[in-house]
Order: structure tokens, then sequence, then C-alpha cells
């Protein structure tokens, strides 16, 4: 299978890119239109696949990108031995999720929800640019708020914040009144999972 | 409570504190565990439970983190307005705390499985590796940031502020409170109300104005201390009626 034109374009943008191309960009660098472009990415998809290639393409983070076949992680990660961050921690991600559904939202907040202390945690995420600072609450004391990042939808294969994983069934027990409560009780020595 | 006696060294089910992310988590374990059921009805169930599991840490010389114990004040503030009728039926569900604790776990339950599902993305995105250029730049920013580079400095910078910022945020109330009055105090208090009219119609009556919950303490432990050593007798007509208190010969 031989790539038009276009198609090489696309595959060596994505290849010599610093970061996710949304089609927009796309678009843009290789003047062609929306649709043109879009067929185009399909097209270097199937040739990867059919080729039996290492790479495919991903859509995250609002654009596309190359990365290498997940299945192949335990080769290519030894080249990065000591080199990379570690796994997230249990706490750091439980932190991470809170923020990612009520976000923006307090330090307070995620500490309400998780009935802990976060500092450690929230630390980390910062670090690792996975939350950011994202203004400030106009309530006394005026305390931060706090959002994730681009990074954070990278990390974690995202393609949007809508794509969050139960996304409805999160912000409706957020919103969740006392009347439904007993309802949503009678599942919890049930089914739910629980990893110990 | 018909677990209660299991100590964490039997065999079935070793799980120490630091396998969990707090008290919240602790309680969904054992909740799970257990098949628990947790309303107001059945909360004695689920708060012995708890303490058990406290109470062995504490026994084994574990640091007990200080969130634990306040959810053991929780459960057990729950376990006895379980337990006392009701003062008010139409209780606003708002300020029940059972109702809370109740919010609190189901929330946190559902946080803690989009974590998990988090987890999983995190396992296959780790071995996705994107170009090389891409991952310069994330070396770079980690670097700077070790560096305590710019970017580092203006980070340092506002959690700098927000840890000022955070001292006037609006908290849990924490009043520390001196003590002011003693047993002893209680109990003459209790004898110029008895000594005088030697039967008091109630027992609120003898606290005076707006009493704090430390107060109202302090007189019941007072009282008790009469019943048992017999100077005071108590008498009720009937369920849920008004108790009186009456000076024994005793009381001299």
């Amino acid at each position: 299978m031989t790539l038009d034109r276009l198609a090489r374009e696309v595959e060596a943008l994505l290849m010599a890119s610093d970061r996710p191309l949304s089609i927009e960009r796309l678009c843009e660098l290789t003047g062609a239109g929306l649709e043109a472009v879009e067929q185009a990415v399909s097209r270097v998809e199937d040739a990867l696949s059919s080729g039996g290639h290492a790479m495919e393409i991903a859509y995250i983070a609002g654009g596309y990108r190359l990365v290498t076949d997940p299945a192949l992680g335990t080769v290519v990660s030894r080249l990065f031995e000591g080199r990379r961050p570690g796994k997230l921690t249990r706490a750091a991600l439980e932190t991470l999720a809170v923020v990612a559904y009520s976000q923006p939202c307090t330090r307070a907040h995620v500490e309400a929800v998780r009935g802990v202390n976060c500092d450690s945690a929230m630390k980390t995420l910062l670090e690792r640019d996975f939350v950011a600072i994202s203004g400030r609450m106009e309530t006394p004391g005026r305390p931060l708020l706090y959002g994730t990042t681009q990074s954070f939808l990278e990390y974690f294969g995202l393609a949007r914040l809508e794509h969050l994983p139960r996304l409805d069934e999160i912000g409706n027990l957020l919103a969740l009144g006392a009347d439904d409560l007993e309802k949503a009780a009678l599942d919890l020595s049930k089914d739910g999972e629980d990893d110990h | 409570m018909p677990t209660e006696t299991a100590a964490p060294e039997s065999t079935a089910c070793r799980v120490t504190l630091s396998d969990f992310e707090g008290p919240l988590d602790l309680l969904l374990f054992l909740i799970r565990r257990d098949e628990l059921d947790i309303t107001l009805i059945r909360v004695s169930e689920v708060a012995g439970q708890y303490l058990a599991y406290i109470r062995n840490a504490v026994e084994l010389n574990i640091d007990v983190a200080g969130e634990y114990l306040v959810m053991a004040a929780t459960l057990t503030r729950l376990k006895s307005r379980s337990l006392l009728p009701s003062q008010r039926d139409q209780s606003d569900d708002s300020q029940d705390p059972g109702k809370a604790l109740l919010r609190q776990l189901i929330l946190y339950r559902a946080f803690r499985e989009a974590a998990a599902e988090l987890r999983d993305s995190e396992e296959t995105w780790r071995d996705a590796f994107p170009p090389a250029g891409e991952r310069d730049r994330f070396h770079d920013a980690l670097r700077e940031a070790e560096r305590g580079g710019e970017s580092g400095s203006i980070l340092e910078l506002l959690s700098a502020l927000e840890s000022l910022a955070r001292r006037d945020e609006p908290g849990l109330p924490h009043m520390v409170e001196r003590p002011v009055l003693s047993i002893s105090e209680c109990i003459d208090r209790f004898a110029r109300v008895l000594h005088s009219e030697g039967v008091c119609e109630s027992f609120i009556g003898v606290l005076g104005e707006k009493p704090t919950r430390q107060r109202v303490v302090s007189f019941f432990v007072a009282l008790l201390e009469l019943v048992k050593r017999g100077w005071v007798v108590s008498r009720q007509v009937g369920p849920f009626g008004g108790i009186t208190l009456e000076r024994t010969g005793r009381w001299a």
C-alpha cells in the first residue's frame, strides 16, 4: 500500500511534532480541507496497521499523535529506565479523580470528599503538571481553585475532559439530594469494585 | 456484633490500616466485607466493626492518624443518637450527621472507582510512547521543576501564598475551652437546688441558661456520681416521661 502525498505529509507532521496536532492545525499546515485531512489520517492509520507497524495514531487531548503500540511497552520502557517518573499512588489518583470531576475546586473540597489530608498528593500532582491552579474562589479567604491540565489528558490518553469515565454518574451523585441517598446506599454493601 | 472479637492476627483476613486511604476507605471495606447496612438503624453495627478495627490498631501500637479517630468519634456519636429517642422528628436532613456520612461514603466510593479506571488508563497509556520530540518537552519541564527553574519558583510562590490563604479559609470550627466546671462544683449546685426544695423536676433546670455541651456532660456525670452514692434517686412516671430527682436521707 503506497500512501498519497497528503497522507505522507500528515504522517510526517505527526512524527515530527512535539505535541498532539489538532485537525485544524493539520489543515493549516498542509493547506488541505478538513474532510481531506480526516481521510488522510485514517489512510495513515490503515497503512500502519495493515503493514504491521509498531506505531499507531491516537486521538488524545484534542489532537492526533503517533504512539508506539502499548503491547511493546516492556521493551520500549527499557530505553527510559531510571529516567521515567513512577506510576501515581492511589492517594494521588483519588485526589486527581476528585479534581478532574469537580473542577474547578478547592483543596478543602478534595479533602472533604476523601476524608483525609491531601497535601502531599496535591504536591505530586502539581509537580507532575497534572493539576494546576486555575483561579481563586470569591469567598472569604479566597481559596485557590484547581483544575486538570493538558498533560493530564495526555497521560491518561483522554481525548477531552468529556471523555472521563462515568462523568454523568458522578455529576448526578455530586448533585444528589437527601431522598435519593437511601436508594444509592442500598448497593454499598453489594456491587462496586473493591481492590483489597 | 459477631466479629467484634476478630483480631487482625486471625488468618482469615489480615488487613492493616496502612492498606487504606483513610477512614472512608476503611468503612467501605468493612461494609462490603461484612455486608453491613449503613443506614441509621444499623449504624451501631458499622460503628462496632469500625471501632474494633481502630482498637486493634491502637493495641498493636500502630500510629493511628487523626482522621481515623475523628471518624471513630462521628460513628460513636451516630450510634448513641440511634439509641436515644429522637428529639425532633422533622429534623433537617442536611443537618443530619447520618445522612451527611452516607453522602460522603457514596461520593467517595464513586471517586474511588473513577480513580481505579484512571489507573487502568495509566497502565495502558504509559506503555504508548509518543515521538522523541514530545518526550523531550516533558523531560524539560520535569528538569526545570527539579532545578527550581522559573516555572518552579512561580509554583512555589503560589503554594506559599496558598498556605497563607488557607489560614483564613472557613474550616471546621476549632474551639478550645478551658475547664470551667469540676464535678464537685456540679454536686454543689445540685446540693443547693435539692437541699432547698428536696426534689428537682428536671435535670435541664439545674443546668441554667443555654448550657454548653461540656456543662451538660459535667452535670450528668455529677448526677451519676450522686446516684451511685445513693444520695439521689430518680423517678420516671412512664416511658419518655419527665425524670424527677429526689434527695435521699443519706445525703446529709
